[in-house]
């Protein structure tokens, strides 16, 4: 094993299966440079040709994604922030999501639509969105949310091999949190949820940032309520049996989400709850997650954004 | 490149195919037979056909346009049109043989205009990557030229020299939208000087002008220097789609210029010129029309026999949405 950064993770993802197959190749702004870091240094072993630094063009850069995968090359398509991938809203919706099933599954499209989400860093409504409930809800789309770097890595090559349309989205504030990764090589299959913490009273779902937030609630809770906290680590497919499974051992559930409250993620796994186990359930479910605003900028984000403290009153709720 | 006997024979018996082929879709839709929608391309074959046959290769990728649901694309490219007269008549088709389109670089067409410029970019990126001499020839409407998907897609292949052919088959609406109050100029070659690359207006009443322009944009391409355009000056005998109004705005598209447009009919000044040559006889185009009356028939014939899908098995839809 060895310690990394969730940033340096996903830059391993990407070394690895740009080297494995060389149809892999990189594409967006500022690549070369990587402003987050995901990407930076590839051009020094894979050159401009396979990072491909464009203008400031989301729409060509998702559609030049969409073209070069149904002719055969594997594009990983960066959009530096995923609030940018609304711009190309055609590529990704409807041309990403939608050209296989309208072309009778004549062809496949195996791309990934990279970017960062989330706030807390206090940069404004356009720079701070988690719009996962976007991706989840389109059918022809797949959605990574990794919240460890062992997961950024090993999701990430599971995105690049899959055949589909991919939307890999990572934290912001996760970039330089540190954890251990494998020397050798691995994958993590999408659909597969994680627990990352074992429990007997409360399950609660948690995705990304929310992860840290609700371990830290579980720790701080220690003693008085054991909770089992549930990453699904992809959001489609989404790995619903693992969560069915620990509502039926804890009776109580609370579904944190970063994602605006309204029509949100959070909704979605708390309806096939309701579907699945409701028989199960000893109090109603909660839901954390971002009030209805935009994200605002500087301090104001914390009165929209969920934050430790609503978690933990939300698991003192359905405590009863 | 000059064009042999048989290839000019080819090019005019392609675009009679492609009329008829559009008229039995117009035809079902009235006889109840046909289902959805349907934009017809009449009037606009010499773009199609004299754009793809003969100046690109098999493996070279194409984004046709839409109009006449991309039929004169298919039938250039040397694909059976079995599974346009069935996929039209709601039904599933049988045992078509040929290549398949993917197989001749055509890779579909979708309903939302403009997006073939950037997906275009994507297939260029391809072709270059494969260094195998590949082009993209990109066909769109002068209402795709709206777009801004086209600053974006065109201004990347000329920053990146990729292998592309833009073809405009401007047809002068865009819905019931007038050209001349949707481009703020007379020509959409123009602003291919904007992207540094060379942009060509010409007759798209001229298949073999059409023909000639696309082939010198594709072997620039293909040459590795880089993308061209061309517009080719047309015109749709119908409304926008099927069932619809044939309007300008809220009225009826001027009598006087629809007849203007149907004296320069691009099949008729074809064969008049083929005629004048001697490169056709009365007898030969009759055989021609035959031929293509009797492949018509029997296509219809082949869609009515073909099944209706089973909508009471969405396991259909399930192979459909992901790929395994």
């Amino acid at each position: 094993m060895k310690e990394i950064r969730l940033v340096s993770a996903i830059n391993e993802a990407l070394a690895e299966e740009m080297s494995r197959d060389e149809k892999v190749y990189i594409i967006g702004e500022d690549v070369q440079a990587g402003t987050f870091g995901a990407t930076t240094r590839l051009i020094d072993k894979f050159g401009p040709d396979r990072v491909m630094d464009t203008p400031l063009s989301e729409t060509a850069i998702a559609g030049a994604a969409v073209g070069s995968a149904m002719t055969g090359y594997r594009p990983v398509a960066d959009f530096m922030f995923s609030d940018f991938m609304f711009i190309a809203g055609d590529e990704i919706f409807v041309k990403a999501a939608k050209w296989r099933f309208i072309h009778g599954g004549t062809q496949q499209l195996p791309l990934v639509f990279m970017a960062t989400m989330g706030g807390y860093a206090k940069l404004g409504a356009e720079h701070s969105q988690s719009p996962e409930s976007m991706f989840m809800h389109t059918p022809g789309l797949k959605l990574v949310v990794p919240s460890t770097p062992y997961d950024a890595k090993g999701l990430m090559k599971s995105a690049i091999r899959d055949n589909n349309p991919v939307v890999y989205l990572y934290h912001k504030g996760l970039l330089g949190l540190k954890g251990e990764i494998p020397e050798e090589e691995y994958i993590i299959p999408l659909g597969q949820a994680d627990i990352k913490r074992e429990g007997t009273d409360v399950t609660v779902v948690a995705t990304g940032m929310q992860v840290h937030f609700t371990l830290r609630v579980a720790q701080e809770l220690e003693g008085k309520a054991s909770l089992e906290v549930i990453d699904p680590r992809s959001l489609e497919p989404l790995d619903i049996e693992t969560i069915i499974e620990s509502v039926k051992k804890t009776g109580r559930v609370v579904v944190v989400d970063e994602d605006t409250k309204r029509c949100g993620v959070a909704a979605e796994i708390m309806a096939q709850i309701m579907e699945q186990a409701f028989d199960y359930l000893d109090a109603p479910i909660q839901r954390v997650a971002a009030a209805n605003y935009p994200i605002p900028g500087g301090f104001m984000e914390d009165h929209v954004l969920p934050q430790i403290k609503h978690i933990k009153t939300a698991v003192e709720t359905v405590m009863g | 490149m000059k064009l042999t006997k048989d290839q000019l024979i080819k090019l005019y018996t392609l675009m009679v195919r492609t009329r008829e082929l559009d008229g039995l879709i117009i035809n079902a839709l009235k006889t109840g037979k046909a289902i959805g929608f349907f934009h017809s391309g009449l009037g606009e074959e010499a773009v199609s056909i004299g754009g793809c046959t003969f100046t690109l290769k098999d493996d070279d990728y194409l984004y046709p346009h839409h109009r006449g649901h991309a039929i004169g694309f298919f039938l250039a490219r040397g694909l059976s049109p079995k599974s346009f007269v069935a996929y039209h008549l709601g039904k599933v088709p049988q045992d078509v043989e040929g290549p398949t389109p993917v197989e001749r670089g055509i890779f579909g067409v979708s309903g939302t205009i403009g997006g073939s410029f950037v997906l275009s970019v994507g297939m260029a990126i391809t072709a270059k990557k494969n260094g195998k001499g590949q082009v993209t020839a990109c066909f769109f409407g002068d209402g795709a030229a709206n777009r801004g998907t086209l600053h974006e897609a065109m201004n990347l292949a000329s920053v990146w020299n990729l292998p592309i052919a833009w073809i405009c088959e401007n047809n002068l609406y865009a819905q019931f939208m007038p050209f001349k109050d949707a481009f703020a100029r007379e020509d959409i070659a123009d602003i291919a000087a904007s992207y540094n690359m060379p942009g060509v207006v010409v007759d798209g009443q001229d298949v073999l002008a059409v023909h000639e322009a696309v082939q010198a944009a594709v072997a620039r391409a293909r040459a590795g220097d880089g993308p061209s355009l061309v517009e080719c000056k047309t015109y749709r005998y119908r409304g926008h789609s099927e069932g619809g109004p044939d309007i300008a705005h809220y009225e009826p598209r001027p009598t006087e210029e629809v007849e203007a447009w149907k004296k320069r009919d691009p099949i008729v000044l074809f064969r008049e010129a083929l005629l004048k040559q001697g490169t056709l006889t009365k007898a030969d185009i009759k055989k021609i029309d035959k031929e293509t009356e009797t492949e018509i028939e029997a296509l219809e014939q082949y869609a009515d026999e073909c099944p209706r899908p089973q909508p009471e098995d969405p396991s259909v839809l399930d192979r459909l949405l992901y790929a395994e």
